[in-house]
């Protein structure tokens, strides 16, 4: 690693620094794309993509045998448990921490502070990205210089969690308490409370101006949005938005186990959507070489982005090294609400320059975003604010995005579903909502007449900068998800209650994200066939819940033409899989599956091979099918299992038939969402009903259709969430006010509404059997429907999440 | 302490501590089945029977579950002999990462167990407090709705006396080598 700044690079899209390189040239982004014959398949054609195959690990799951990274506790006879000593105050600085009496405690095996050997001294960001890192280096391990309630000082390690707790609480800290500030806009200003000295960062990122807790400042302009906005033909609006801190929530914590294994080489069983990065991140830290430390991913019990980062992994590692023994460290739910990660809170301005006959003629989007304590994943969140939603409207000529990224004495924020384009699509689609009401048009039709189609260049994306942003469009089902979605919700034919306090609204709101971040991924695969015609396949793509490891299997069975069960998975363990930068972007199909589609099909060409010589018919002739190979002239057929004992036990020849594949594209294609929602209000009390959310998606072709509803849903359930939720809420000195997920407002089974999930087909011809990705865009839609359907129903329009009977209440007393 | 308990049919003795609440007992027994995601009471991944009743096992004080009947999600179906609930949720799609599953079940059982015939407002209100992120409840609510109709044919055609009679669908099975 190098002590320089790095270059930081455009993750999670498009966001970087301004570049003063010319537009990539459009013939770099043919209509055409060069797609194998076999990756086109008609629906009657599939096997196994885009059949409902059950999920590989379902079993295990719905009889409690599956093993996530706690219930590895008993194979350790002497694991020893962890306990965090975190920050009481919200800025200032350790002056002393005393250990004597949790040491002396009986069963205590390490007390660790920031000065202890065994903790690194380098700073180092927690955001779990590409290398080099996009995110500064501002925290260390355990800090000295505190920044939140909840910041990590000490650690203790001790023979079961009672004596661990007992023996934090015994560690006595000493502070020197420094003014503190927890309002993004106050911390803005020249005298506010500064969290940052300079020398306190490496690798800072651009546009940072620590003297104004300023972490980073990006922009990007396409055409010239401020003559637009001059222009006397157009009328000019402006409105404001604001956004929840939304937790992970995760059912399971973050929980991390280490150890040092017999070859003396480092090992995490860790819950993580990122083990190739962790595994880097953590041979950096600990300056140990990235061959000798392990990462190994059991079930995960979700992520959502909040296990992007290497969040705890560090602590039971260093204190493993200082107890010489394993060590696990399970976060309590109190630290997950305060001390682990949370999406970005941001207010965002959106102003447009439109026509009196509803042209759009600019967009202008502002966004301040709070990152709190520190910068992991800072600048690249608020990027994607503007290049993921923005995008969607490529016919208008001109756009522009900057953002201001702030530091407060807050609890740290990271990457999260979405990432970034929940917080742009709500100001962008609640927005265009109030300019089709001001100018009477259709907002569906104002909405058509400016978003993308196939063909278009969308050269929004490429605003930013970075390479390979700008995208050329060749899948988009937006016009079937509007028509579906509809006539899910009864958009054309809403009936009003009886009452006339009560009144009903439909709201919708579109939206596009991404698949992958563009020119900044890579997957990669192999299998390996057995004698009986059955296949390990090792893939470094991460499931973390998802059912990725499924789709894999699906996609591989594809190919290969052969049963699913035929298939075993093994995924992410850095020594035995292949590489992949993890389960983030919505890259994990599209990417990783990519890449298991090319080692099957490295394996198929072998297995050919072989059957050619076995049948004596060219290898043209022969395509396989139900776990035979076949001749398409002769009819003459042999099994897999055939070719699979005759390739490692022939007479005259012999090979182990592997396949290998490895994906990276700078391609990123939309997936779309058309979202709607259904609310009565009653104009006395405000309070409301959400009867029903329909989402249509195009995510390309779904590659297990009732894995992809589910991740809809799961995500519109997200969604919804931000919509009606207060998320963490902080006190005056910046302390998260939630601590358990009875002051969290997840919404539980009744209290969430029906959800329709319609998954619309397109063909995506970049990506495996054209699938496209499909997590991350339902995430982004319920907040501007729902505020788009409440003013439909009550004329009122709510700004500022969550959406609450008292906020409708009182702009209806105020008309 | 020394505590006497049933678990799964298995009379079984486990020390406990002082501080030890049932859920840690189960799990350091083995039924790492049963899943913790709060500090305590609010998530019911822990869900267990403790005679009879459902209860988060992570609220329970070892100590009181002496003499105590406890079924764990190991006593359902096997991974190749899935109870007619378990094998709704796999069958529906609603299962994503399963953390919360285990608990669901549970609930789902009792609800089944007490109203074989549930509206689908009936079963939202049983797993009110099993909190899942990933699912949004659809297709759970969609599985158990299912289990209903399942559970509904296996009791009627048992009472038929039809070829399918017994213990069928490994209700009831313990598994619990884990
Ligand atoms: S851990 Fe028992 S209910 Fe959450
Ligand atoms: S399936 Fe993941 S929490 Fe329910």
């Amino acid at each position: 690693m190098t002590d320089e700044p790095t270059d930081p690079k455009p993750d999670g899209g498009t966001a970087s620094q301004p570049t003063t390189e010319e537009p990539d040239d459009f013939e770099e982004h043919p209509l055409e794309w060069d797609e194998p014959a076999n990756n086109d398949k008609a629906p009657d054609e599939r096997k196994s993509v885009s059949q409902p195959a059950e999920k590989f690990d379902d079993r295990k799951l719905v009889t409690g045998e599956a093993k996530y990274t706690a219930d590895y506790e008993e194979r350790f006879p002497d694991l020893a448990h962890a306990q965090v000593v975190r920050s009481e105050v919200s800025h200032g600085r350790v002056t002393a921490i005393d250990t004597d009496a949790a040491e002396a405690m009986d069963g205590v095996h390490a007390v660790l502070t920031p000065w202890s050997d065994e903790v690194p001294d380098a700073k180092y960001t927690s955001a779990g990205q590409s290398y080099p890192e996009p995110s500064p280096w501002d925290m260390n391990v355990l800090n000295e210089h505190v920044r939140y309630v909840g910041d990590p000082v000490a650690a203790v390690a001790a023979e079961d969690r009672e004596t661990a707790a007992a023996a934090a609480n015994a560690v006595e800290v000493e502070y020197e308490e420094y003014d503190h500030v927890v309002d993004p806009e106050e911390a803005f200003d020249e005298d506010a409370p500064q969290l940052f000295d300079q020398d306190e960062v490496e690798n800072e990122i651009v546009g940072h101006d620590y003297d104004r807790n300023r972490m980073s400042n990006i922009e990007g302009e396409i055409g010239d949005v401020d003559a637009a906005l001059d222009r006397d033909d157009v009328h000019v609006h402006e409105t404001e938005w604001e956004t929840i801190r939304q937790s992970h929530a995760q059912i399971e914590k973050h929980t991390s186990l280490a150890y040092t294994d017999e070859d003396d080489r480092t090992v995490l069983i860790t819950s993580t959507q990122v083990p190739n990065h962790t595994r880097r991140q953590l041979a950096h830290l600990f300056d140990i070489p990235i061959r000798d430390v392990r990462v190994k991913k059991p079930r995960v019990g979700g992520g959502f982005g909040g296990k992007q980062a290497m969040v705890v992994e560090p602590i039971p590692l260093a204190l493993s090294l200082a107890a010489d023994r394993p060590v696990i460290y399970e976060a309590s739910r109190d630290e997950e609400f305060g001390a682990m990660r949370s999406r970005h809170p941001m207010k965002v301005r959106a102003r447009t320059a439109v026509t009196d006959d509803g042209e759009i003629e600019a967009i202008d989007l502002y966004a301040l975003s709070n990152t709190g304590a520190y910068g992991s994943h800072g600048m690249t969140v608020a990027g994607n604010v503007g290049s993921k939603p923005m995008p969607l409207y490529s016919k208008v000529p001109n756009a522009r995005f900057e953002a201001d990224i702030v530091h407060t004495n807050t609890p740290q924020t990271g990457a999260m579903r979405g990432y970034g384009a929940p917080q742009g699509t709500l100001a962008l689609e609640g927005h265009l909502d109030e300019v089709a009401r001001d100018l009477d048009l259709d907002p569906i039709e104002f909405r058509r007449d400016h978003y993308m189609e196939v063909g278009d260049l969308d050269e929004i994306a490429g605003m930013m900068g970075g390479e390979g942003a700008e995208r050329r469009i060749r899948s988009c089902g937006l016009d079937e998800c509007i028509e579906r979605g509809k006539a899910a919700i009864g958009w054309d034919d809403i009936d009003q209650p009886e009452e006339d306090h009560l009144h009903r609204g439909v709201g919708m709101a579109l939206s596009a994200q991404g698949t992958g971040v563009a020119g900044d991924e890579l997957g990669a695969a192999q299998i390996m066939m057995n004698e009986d015609g059955s296949f390990h396949l090792q893939v470094g793509g991460v499931d973390i819940g998802t059912g990725a490891d499924t789709a894999f299997i699906q996609i591989a069975a594809e190919v290969l033409g052969c049963d699913e069960d035929d298939i075993i998975v093994k995924s992410s363990d850095t020594d035995n899989t292949p590489f992949d930068y993890g389960a983030y972007a919505s890259s994990t199909t599209y990417i990783s599956g990519m890449a298991v589609k090319k080692a099957a099909e490295d394996a198929k060409e072998r297995i050919l091979d072989w059957a050619s010589r076995m049948l004596d018919e060219p290898a043209g002739n022969l395509e396989t099918e139900d776990g035979e190979v076949y001749s398409e002239e002769t009819g003459d057929s042999v099994t897999i299992e055939d070719v699979g004992y005759e390739s490692v036990y022939g007479h005259d020849d012999r090979e182990h038939i592997l396949g290998k594949g490895t994906h990276s594209t700078e391609e990123s294609p939309p997936p779309f969402a058309a979202q709607f929602a259904d609310v009565t209000v009653d104009e006395r009390t405000g309070e409301f009903e959400v009867h029903k959310l329909a989402v249509a998606v195009d995510c390309g072709v779904a590659i297990n259709p009732g894995m992809a509803e589910g991740q809809i849903e799961g995500a519109n359930h997200m969604s919804y969430e931000m919509a009606v939720s207060e998320g963490v809420t902080v006190d005056d000195e910046g302390r998260a006010e939630v601590s358990d997920f009875d002051e969290y407002g997840l919404p539980s089974a009744s209290e969430t509404p029906p959800i329709e999930s319609i998954l619309v087909e397109t063909h995506e011809p970049t990506g495996p059997f054209g699938a496209k990705s499909v997590a991350e865009v339902p995430t982004n839609t319920v907040p501007p429907a729902l505020s788009n359907a409440v003013r439909e129903a009550v004329g009122v329009r709510i700004n500022e999440m969550p959406i609450t009977a008292e906020k409708i209440k009182a702009k209806l007393d105020e008309r | 302490m020394e505590i006497q308990l049933t678990i799964n049919d298995e009379p079984t003795s486990a020390e406990v501590g002082p501080d030890d609440d049932l859920a840690t007992v189960l799990r350091r027994n083995g039924y790492t089945g049963v899943k913790c995601g709060c500090d305590g009471g609010v998530c019911g991944a822990s869900k267990v029977f403790v005679n009879d009743e459902v209860r988060m096992a992570c609220g329970v004080d070892a100590r009181d579950a002496d003499d105590a009947e406890i079924e764990t999600i190991e006593s359902l179906g096997s991974q190749d002999d899935l109870h007619p609930i378990q094998e709704a949720f796999v069958d529906h799609f609603a299962v994503q990462c399963g953390f919360c599953i285990p608990g669901m079940i549970i609930e789902a059982k009792s609800l089944l167990a007490d109203n074989p015939d549930p509206s689908e407002a009936e079963v939202r209100e049983a797993i009110d407090d099993n909190l899942c992120r990933c699912t949004g409840y659809q297709k759970p609510v969609e599985a158990i709705l299912d289990a209903a109709d399942r559970l509904r044919d296996d009791r009627s055609v048992a009472a038929d006396g039809g070829p399918e009679a017994g213990p069928t669908n490994g209700a009831d099975d313990g598994d619990t080598d884990d």
